[in-house]
């Protein structure tokens, strides 16, 4: 609960941004919140192929907290005059030693009009090895010019196989200048929140 | 697992990232119509007069970007920009896909430089046209 709270405060104070890698020499600061756990993340992009970073974690299902340190990668982006296709590579190594990490996938294809990614994460832990999978596709109900607040209307279907079941929800994404805000609810697994700033 | 090895199987058969070579254009008179090669110049009249109102001795480099759909992610284009102390202004126009840029009359204006910024958002810009104020 603690760490919930300063991750709010954390995205009042500061704002926060959504993509794994910044602009070269960017960095961006993130708060995410579902019923597994609570984390704020920095990352630092020394190049638009990769970031490096700190996510700092409360996770509710084990109770205990630890920090990962993340690196994550572009395998492969493809620009088109209308759309963005990306495939990122995430890893990260625990605080708590060397056999506790986590590796996966995250992609996305979008146009000013449709949006559709995924993720797909192993986390290696020496209590319980679990895998997590969400699939995410929205629309634009407008499109707004730069500068305007955009708005996307998602559904979001997640599965953790420490809870082992799916869940599908709506999801609602906001961003404005540097800011971005995603929350989604179901009453399986409550609240859904991402919270991002770029720096 | 077998879900992350079948991605990256059939996602690294097409890597996209080949930016093209520039075109350099100057211009005397019809802005908002074609240059006197013909080309026509696309971009929207109304956006790009807005843009000109307050300049004066100036350089416009209307640059065509691919892969700029999103306002959140088009936000390092005008960061990045912004470093440059010869660049007065920037727009991004995300419906017509261009980057505009107002740089002292006196500056160089090359195409890679350009390519190469727009390159470090993680985009491609394909080509260029510059008007003189």
């Amino acid at each position: 609960m603690g760490i919930r709270i300063i991750c709010l405060l954390s995205v009042m104070s500061l704002g926060l941004d959504a993509r794994p890698i910044s602009y070269t020499g960017g960095s961006t600061i993130m708060a995410f919140s579902d019923n597994i756990k609570n984390s704020i993340y920095y990352h630092y992009s020394p190049s638009y192929k990769y970031s490096i970073g700190i996510e700092v974690i409360r996770n509710d299902y084990f109770n205990d907290n630890y920090s990962f340190l993340r690196y994550t990668y572009l395998l492969n982006r493809k620009n088109t005059e209308n759309s963005q296709r990306n495939l990122y590579f995430q890893s990260g190594i625990s605080s708590k030693g060397f056999d506790e990490f986590f590796y996966g996938l995250h992609g996305d294809w979008e146009t000013r009009r449709l949006f559709i990614g995924f993720g797909l994460n192993e986390t290696k832990r020496k209590i319980q090895d679990y895998f997590e999978q969400y699939y995410q596709i929205g629309v634009a109900p407008y499109v707004g010019d730069y500068g305007d607040l955009h708005t996307w209307i998602m559904i979001k279907a997640k599965e953790n196989s420490l809870k082992n079941s799916w869940s599908t929800y709506p999801v609602l994404k906001f961003f404005k200048g540097n800011v971005l805000m995603e929350f989604g609810y179901s009453k399986k697994t409550e609240w859904d929140v991402h919270l991002m700033y770029r720096l | 697992m077998k879900n992350i090895l079948l991605i990256l199987i059939f996602t690294s058969m097409a890597w996209g990232e080949t930016p093209h070579d520039g075109m350099h254009h100057t211009h005397e008179e019809h802005v908002h119509e074609k240059f006197v090669d013909g080309k026509k110049l696309e971009v929207d009249p109304e956006r790009f007069d807005k843009f000109i109102m307050d300049l004066k001795d100036t350089q416009i480099a209307i640059v065509n970007v691919q892969g700029m759909v999103c306002d959140f992610c088009a936000r390092g284009i005008e960061k990045i920009f912004k470093k440059d102390i010869n660049v007065k202004k920037i727009d991004v126009d995300l419906s017509k896909g261009k980057v505009l840029i107002a740089y002292n009359v006196a500056h160089e204006i090359i195409f890679e430089d350009i390519r190469d910024k727009i390159l470090m958002n993680g985009q491609n810009a394909i080509d260029m046209q510059v008007i003189d104020l």
